[in-house]
């Protein structure tokens, strides 16, 4: 169990976390979702104590993380995967992140094989590529087998096989009772990997829910209708005050009315439906909405 | 703490860097001094007597002692400069017992290395001298064993003050710019000025770094403060840069 309570970082005039508090539970994938600079890293480096902040607290199990005598074996946190010498191996980094938490030599080699850099662990880190430093980052979370596990941007850099590999081995720990919290922009990946999500915004918390609530409360629903004989809907349907989009020939999204009432007036008027389809947005269109006030970054219209 | 100076020491050898300036600073005074002697006997020279040797080999030994002070900045200020300061500090929160073990283990290689240039060069030039019918004798010289002793601990000294650079400035660029400038520039130009302004000889001898040169001086014939004196001055002044450098490492975000 992550808890954190009103986390206040500044820098010079710039608030960049604003009393933030949220928990992340154990067993669960947690995102940490924000749009670019919301404050994501700040709060994790804070929460880590890399950074000191102005006010407030994070316990880890009950323990602020300074009091933690052996953190790798509590606490397994990548926040870059940049952190290494690259006239180091990789064997060599985690050789020294190992020691300094007594850890046997010999699970550097047990996790190097499980990142698959077994091959590579000689290599010095500035032949890597990122995707193999994220691996490399990731082997340095597991050396001490830790029961909290926090990973900024994880999946950056990753080939699709490694975005898949890294999905299963997160929802893998927590599935082991682990308390695993994940900031990643990737939204469709935190969509198959968490089942709860903590949202900021300029560096406060905007929602903390699971995924499943979060997308019920943003996203938009809509209805899908196919039919042979579309046009013939439109009328019935506007006189009850849908609103309707053309997709195609024969296709048409329905908004503000359900797949009941869409399908008693197909009914009345005896037509034809090849689909008739509750449709909700993505864990994306969600999150867009939710964070549409505390934008820091816009990009400009198409040109 | 063993765990600790463990990792630094895996740290500090796992860098190529720290190998190539390491010779460096071993080879340069050895070879300078062995050479020195292999040479100094010929046709028209009496050879390098001891005193001489103890000079030449305590003099070069100035440069090995930069060369370990740029390793002890580096050690940290690479740390910073890589990122790979916040995987540390992440794996031990206590960020003072890093500040001591890092320091514990460069300073102690370092002395190492100079303890090395020393003996060897001691040695190696002491049977090069007298295969050029040269006669050396540490029993000669009564501040020969002080100045070799005073060279190996400045060196050890000149680690601290990097390491103190390194913590307070966190740039390699800029703490290597200070080791090397403030000595050899910046300290004499002060001096001169300091000895303009106060109409004193002595009070130039006073710069930290030109004080502990004076460790590997064998003969200082001004007034100005003895090696003991003078050692426990730079030594001071080197712990207060690390003192002060380790406070800001705890202050600051990392």
């Amino acid at each position: 169990m992550i808890t954190v309570e009103n986390l206040t970082k500044r820098f010079g005039s710039k608030l960049a976390v604003d009393h933030l508090g949220f928990e992340v539970r154990p067993g669960t994938v947690t995102g940490f979702l924000g749009p670019n600079g919301s404050g994501k890293s700040t709060s994790l480096r804070c929460m880590l104590e890399l950074d000191r902040p102005e006010t407030g607290t994070t316990m880890f199990d009950g323990q602020p993380y300074h009091a933690l005598r052996r953190p790798l074996h509590e606490v397994g946190a990548l926040l870059d995967a940049g952190y290494v010498h690259p006239g180091r191996s990789g064997r060599n980094h985690l050789r020294w992140l190992a020691a300094s938490n007594g850890i046997a030599k010999a699970r550097v080699d047990q996790v190097l094989e499980l990142v698959g850099l077994s091959s590579v662990g000689s290599a010095r880190v500035r032949s890597y590529s990122l995707g193999m430093r994220q691996r490399l980052g990731l082997a340095s979370v597991l050396l001490g087998d830790p029961r909290i596990v926090i990973l900024d941007e994880p999946a950056n850099g990753l080939d699709p096989e490694g975005i898949r590999w890294i999905r299963d081995v997160l929802t893998h720990l927590a599935s082991e009772g682990r308390t695993v919290l994940v900031s990643s922009h990737q939204l469709s990946e935190m969509a198959l990997m968490a089942t709860d999500l903590v949202v900021i915004g300029q560096g406060r918390l905007i929602e903390q829910s699971t995924v499943a609530d979060f997308v019920d409360r943003h996203a938009e629903r809509w209805v899908r209708v196919q039919s042979p004989t579309i046009d013939a809907l439109r009328a019935p349907l506007q006189a009850i005050g849908a609103l309707i989009e053309d997709v195609d020939d024969t296709t048409l999204n329905v908004r503000g009315v359900g797949c009941p009432q869409v399908g008693e007036i197909a009914a009345t008027h005896q037509l034809v439906l090849h689909e008739l389809s509750p449709q909700t947005g993505s864990l994306e269109d969600a999150f867009l909405k939710a964070t549409a006030a505390v934008q820091e970054y816009r990009s400009g219209g198409a040109q | 703490m063993t765990n600790l100076v463990r990792a630094e020491w895996i740290k500090l050898r796992t860098v190529t860097m720290n190998w190539v300036l390491g010779i460096i600073a071993v080879a340069f005074p050895l070879v300078v001094t062995l050479l020195t002697a292999a040479l100094a006997g010929g046709n028209d020279s009496d050879g390098l007597d001891t005193e001489g040797l103890i000079s030449v080999l305590a003099g070069t030994t100035v440069v090995c002692a930069l060369l370990c002070g740029v390793i002890a900045a580096a050690s940290i200020t690479s740390e910073f400069g890589f990122g790979t300061i916040r995987p540390t500090f992440a794996a031990t929160p206590r960020r003072s017992m890093v500040v001591a073990a890092k320091g514990l283990v460069v300073v102690a290689a370092t002395t190492v290395l100079g303890a090395v240039v020393m003996l060897a060069g001691w040695f190696i030039g002491g049977a090069l001298a007298t295969s050029q019918d040269s006669t050396i004798d540490l029993a000669e010289v009564p501040t020969g064993l002080p100045t070799m002793v005073g060279a190996v601990v400045l060196v050890a000294l000149m680690s601290l003050a990097g390491y103190g650079l390194g913590l307070i400035t966190r740039s390699t660029p800029v703490a290597v710019s200070v080791l090397i400038v403030w000595p050899l520039i910046a300290e004499g130009l002060i001096g001169q000025l300091l000895v303009l302004i106060f109409s004193s000889d002595t009070i130039a001898s006073w710069m930290p770094f030109q004080a502990g040169i004076r460790l590997a001086v064998v003969d200082l014939f001004d007034d100005g403060p003895s090696r003991l004196a003078s050692g426990v001055y730079f030594g001071a002044v080197a712990l207060a840069l690390v003192a002060v450098g380790g406070w800001m490492v705890n202050r600051r975000d990392a």
